[in-house]
């Protein structure tokens, strides 16, 4: 592996959005931006995101990983994390992308609510198609899952000696600050599809009700993936989410389309 | 006014961090925050992002970063054992710190194997001038088991519950086997006496915070002494036993409890030069 191909660096509005390029060793033709989870999600995908772009950039890809606003190393403050701004900071990392690999043709992947994004910015970022992993795709139902896995928190023996306050849990998800406008966002957020080719990738627990036709109807397909991924498990909220099949079933679909 | 760098560095060019440098923080004691665990350079839900700023806007110069193999960090491809490979990943992390904020002397900052990986540096690295330990070594005392088992044996509940599993009442519920997510592993008693001891006789500064989310081996403000016997009462060692947090900190207020204590005992024994002029 070439370190130096591997940069960190800020970038954006006031130098306030970390990046991570991966450089492939030859001229690219086509680029990839990796448009992570929020949340507790962002730093259990990390190591698997790595992973990911490492072997895309083995196989010829220019590729972006970044923190939105609020995240990660990026500035702000988790209580700041807006879901305009992240969309908006997927389509200004895809400048990025496109200035840094010299292509204009962009791949978007995400996972969770990093796939929602990454299907949110498609047009306004002309990302050529997207592959999303158990994107969030309603998210009044979502908002109330990690408001009842925020309650379970406060009395997880597991993790306390004793349940805490209401307030000691308050206007938090799983360990950060969540302000009232993304609260807002997100329960009303009702993604739409993308009008490019669509990917998802389901590694969600068997269900008997339709869950992605509603984006992939037209331009897209599902693969499943196995085994089920644990993304609502509170007892494994601090373990890493890595996932070979993952890995294969990216890097096999861009073989497929190249 | 402070700006953040992003960083590769290290002799093999293999290590990645987050360098946050104040306005005007040319000398100052710099701040090295390891990994906790797996979790890549931000910390747990983000602490060290927190900490570093909050200690940036008070004017002291920071790095976070990833240990070699550990988030964004490479391994250097060199032969060292782990031990030396942190050293030698904390000798580069403290030239890069001197060279972008003139650094000269060092505070280390670890949470669970961060404590550990700092307890190696700090024990060995005469540059190093403090540390703040979170769940870091620790021994179950016999004050600690009884502490842990006396309540439970003269609980009549519990003595009721176990006769009627024993009559063929109801069964116990399994609980569901704890994931390791983080672990310190053991090291000597006498070795780690021995190393604090060594620390504060140079002339180190230490602050321990131990959380109630080690209750398995730790449940008391007392059984610092008890492990680590008179060093614990030596002016340049501070402790604090938050026992009703969790081992990473998951409540953000818990969060703005710990680093107001550790800018707290920054401000106490390291106070900047140019404290005031920050915002």
């Amino acid at each position: 592996m070439r370190l130096d191909a591997e940069m960190p660096f800020f970038f954006g509005p006031d130098s306030g959005l970390f990046g991570m390029y991966h450089a492939p060793a030859f001229p690219p033709r086509r680029a990839m931006l990796m448009c992570p989870p929020l949340g507790q999600d962002l730093i259990r995908c990390h190591r698997l995101y790595r992973q990911l772009a490492q072997a895309l950039a083995e196989e010829g890809m220019a590729v972006l990983r970044f923190d939105y606003y609020g995240t990660g190393d990026s500035a702000g403050d988790s209580a700041e994390v807006n879901w305009e701004r992240c969309v908006s900071d997927a389509t200004t990392a895809t400048a990025e992308l496109r200035r840094r690999a010299g292509v204009d043709r962009v791949i978007a992947f995400g996972a969770r609510l990093g796939g929602s994004i990454a299907l949110t910015a498609a047009e306004r970022a002309r990302f050529s198609e997207v592959i999303a992993w158990d994107p969030v795709l309603e998210g009044e139902r979502y908002v109330a899952e990690l408001d009842a896995m925020q309650a379970a928190l406060r009395e997880d023996a597991g993790r306390f000696n004793r349940p805490r306050s209401h307030s000691d849990v308050a206007e938090q998800w799983l360990g950060f600050d969540i302000g009232e406008t993304l609260r807002r966002q997100l329960s009303s957020l009702r993604v739409a599809p993308a009008n490019v080719p669509t990917l998802v990738l389901d590694s969600m627990p068997a269900s008997p009700d339709p869950r992605w036709e509603r984006i992939v109807s037209q331009r897209g397909k599902v693969a499943t993936i196995a085994p089920p991924t644990p993304w609502d498990d509170l007892d494994r909220l601090e373990t890493a989410i890595l996932s070979h099949p993952l890995i294969q079933a990216v890097t096999g679909r861009l073989k497929e389309v190249a | 006014m402070m700006r953040e760098e992003a960083h590769r560095f290290g002799r093999a060019r293999h290590l990645v961090g987050i360098a946050g440098i104040p306005e005007g923080a040319r000398g100052e004691t710099g701040v090295i925050v390891l990994n906790a665990g797996l979790v890549h350079r931000i910390g747990p839900f983000r602490l060290h992002v927190e900490l570093t700023r909050q200690l940036n806007a008070a004017g002291y110069p920071t790095l976070r970063f990833d240990l070699s193999t550990l988030g964004d960090s490479a391994a250097s491809g060199g032969q060292l054992t782990r031990t030396q490979q942190v050293c030698a990943d904390l000798d580069d992390a403290m030239k890069l710190l001197s060279e972008r904020a003139g650094c000269e002397r060092f505070v280390l900052f670890g949470l669970c194997s961060g404590a550990q990986n700092a307890h190696v540096v700090a024990a060995t690295d005469p540059r190093v001038s403090g540390a703040v330990f979170l769940d870091g070594y620790a021994f179950r005392t016999l004050g600690y088991k009884l502490r842990h088992y006396l309540p439970r044996l003269i609980d009549p509940g519990r003595w009721a519950r176990r006769l009627m599993r024993r009559a063929g009442g109801a069964p116990a519920t399994p609980k569901a086997a704890a994931q390791p997510i983080f672990a310190v592993a053991p090291a000597p008693r006498e070795e780690v006496i021995a190393d604090f001891t060594g620390m504060v006789g140079r002339g180190m500064k230490l602050y321990l915070v131990y959380s109630g989310g080690i209750s398995n081996y730790f449940n008391h403000a007392r059984q610092f002494r008890e492990c680590f016997g008179k060093v614990m009462n030596h002016p340049a060692v501070t402790t604090r036993y938050a026992a009703e947090t969790d081992h990473t900190y998951i409540l953000t207020g818990d969060r703005a409890r710990l680093l107001d204590g550790v800018g707290g005992w920054l401000s106490r024994n390291f106070p900047p030069a140019s404290a005031g002029r920050h915002s």
